[in-house]
């Protein structure tokens, strides 16, 4: 059996990763940019977001695991003559791809028997989240390390994750909106919907008022996955919004007539920065089963 | 009959035609180029019909339909890159509009005879309505506001306006108007039940697996 290993992207909880034997290697946030503080061990979800709420000023930072971060994660299994199979967030959105890659190269000629894999999910947040789980369910099954990349890379192509924003503020800190559209859209009342496309941040549309966009996203996401809603997986997530999120979670399983086992999600300070407190986010993604004979 | 008459009549139908079929279009882009080539018929149009019955009432027409033709054409352009630079740059290009309209829109109310200066000023603010409702997202707000447009328009082209001459009713620029409406009530017949759709399409997983 191989050991997975996934950036902070993922949104596992302690719990989660503890029970499904994924080593979490956490993402960096900093206030000042002069203290840097790991993602979910050094500071809370709901810690990092509630001070975002608090200080409208602030605009925190992310950085990403370094190199050496990925090497520390690696080794205890390699030396327990274990592969290695590691998920990264979007090469597009952040460099843990590329620091994870490094790390496996610097380990190879210490461990030429070993394989580390390192699949760039082109996903972050719930999608990395859903592909994840259909890789834990492929390792709990007994597929073989190559088997598992291999579906795994089939699997990444299906998921999509779609998100909405409570406000356009963050995303102008962010520089991913202009000064202009952001003080229109705040006095419109426009919440846009955001989207991953071959792992870069797009914008879908923009609709007025929260629960319209609630509405909207409800009844397309059922739309799309009604089809196969036997194959899909499907994930909802939040940013100190349980409320809206349970909501959004409750009427896709009445329009789609099933129920979503994975638990609702808080998203963390990767796409969160960006986003802000008040985001609702869903992903779907095929089930792995449906790409193995 | 006056041949600019003939000629704008001519242009006036190619003009209901980009019409119609432009408020039948959900996506945006396609949309507004649809919009824009009407513009450029319409513009023709109140050109030479202003040339069959005197400039002085139609200055304002020929200056809203230029006006309206390089709108649509730098839309169409902006929601088809659809990136947030290509955003800001129309949100900016909108509010720079806006401010040229009522530039405009002043003078051609305080040129305008004065028994007829409260059309002039409906005009304004219907189309100013409209402009803002065209750049807003979803179908809805660009369709109703075209219908309280296209109401004042179709006045402004009747003898409560057009106060002298032969030709005091532009029949043909009526029927454009009319057009707009009769293409707004189709619009909803036909999509009464997903009149939404276009605004958030969600990506089929089954789809992206098969890509």
């Amino acid at each position: 059996m191989f050991q997975l290993v996934s950036d902070g992207g993922c949104e596992f909880t302690n719990e989660e990763a503890q029970l499904h034997k994924v080593d979490v290697v956490p993402f960096y946030v900093s206030f000042d940019e002069k203290t840097y503080l790991k993602e979910s061990i050094d500071i809370a979800k709901d810690e990092y977001f509630r001070r975002m709420q608090e200080d409208k000023e602030l605009f925190p930072k992310t950085s990403q695991p370094n190199p050496q971060d990925y090497v520390d994660a690696y080794r205890p299994h390699l030396e327990a003559g274990k592969d290695i199979l590691s998920l990264t967030i979007s090469s597009k959105l952040s460099g843990t791809h590329n620091s994870a890659t490094l790390a496996a190269e610097m380990l190879k000629e210490e461990f030429p028997d070993r394989a580390i894999v390192v699949i760039d999910t082109l996903n972050s947040a719930l999608g990395q989240n859903l592909i994840l789980r259909e890789v834990v369910k492929m390792r709990d099954a007994g597929y073989s390390l190559q088997e598992t990349a291999e579906v795994t890379a089939k699997v990444l192509r299906t998921t999509k994750i779609y998100f909405t924003l409570d406000t356009l503020e963050y995303l102008k800190k962010g520089g991913r909106v202009g000064p202009t559209t952001a003080l229109v859209g705040g006095i419109l009342g426009l919440r846009p919907v955001l989207h991953l496309v071959d792992g870069e941040v797009e914008q879908l549309e923009s609709v007025r008022g929260r629960k319209k966009v609630m509405q909207l996203m409800e009844e397309g996401i059922a739309k799309a996955v009604k089809d196969d809603k036997e194959n899909i997986n499907l994930c909802v997530g939040h940013i100190l919004s349980e409320e809206d999120g349970l909501s959004l979670k409750a009427s896709l399983e009445k329009s789609i007539g099933t129920e979503i086992t994975t638990p609702l999600t808080e998203v963390g300070a990767t796409i969160g920065t960006h986003t802000g407190p008040g985001a609702l986010a869903v992903a779907y993604c095929m089930k792995y089963e449906t790409f193995v004979s | 009959m006056n041949n600019w008459f003939i000629l704008a009549q001519a242009l006036g139908l190619i003009t209901i035609l980009f019409e119609f079929a432009s408020y039948q279009i959900k996506d945006k882009p396609k949309y507004f180029l649809a919009q824009g080539a009407g513009s450029l018929f319409w513009t023709a149009m109140f050109f030479a019909m202003g040339m069959a019955s005197g400039m002085d009432t139609m200055a304002s027409l020929i200056v809203a339909a230029i006006y309206s033709m390089v709108r649509n054409l730098v839309f169409w352009r902006i929601f088809a890159q659809n990136t947030p630079r290509s955003k800001e740059f129309g949100l900016n290009f909108l509010l720079a509009m806006i401010v040229v309209a009522l530039i405009a829109g002043f003078f051609s109310i305080m040129n305008a005879p004065e028994q007829v200066r409260w059309l002039h000023i409906i005009g304004m603010i219907t189309a100013l309505s409209f402009v803002i409702g065209q750049y807003l997202p979803g179908v809805h707000a660009v369709r109703i506001t075209v219908v309280f447009y296209a109401i004042a328009a179709m006045l402004l082209q009747t003898p409560l306006n057009i106060l002298y001459g032969d030709f005091r009713w532009n029949i043909m620029g009526i029927l454009i108007e009319v057009a707009k409406i009769a293409s707004v009530a189709v619009f909803y017949a036909r999509f009464s039940k997903d009149a939404d759709d276009p605004v958030l399409t969600f990506a089929k997983p089954q789809l992206e697996a098969q890509k």
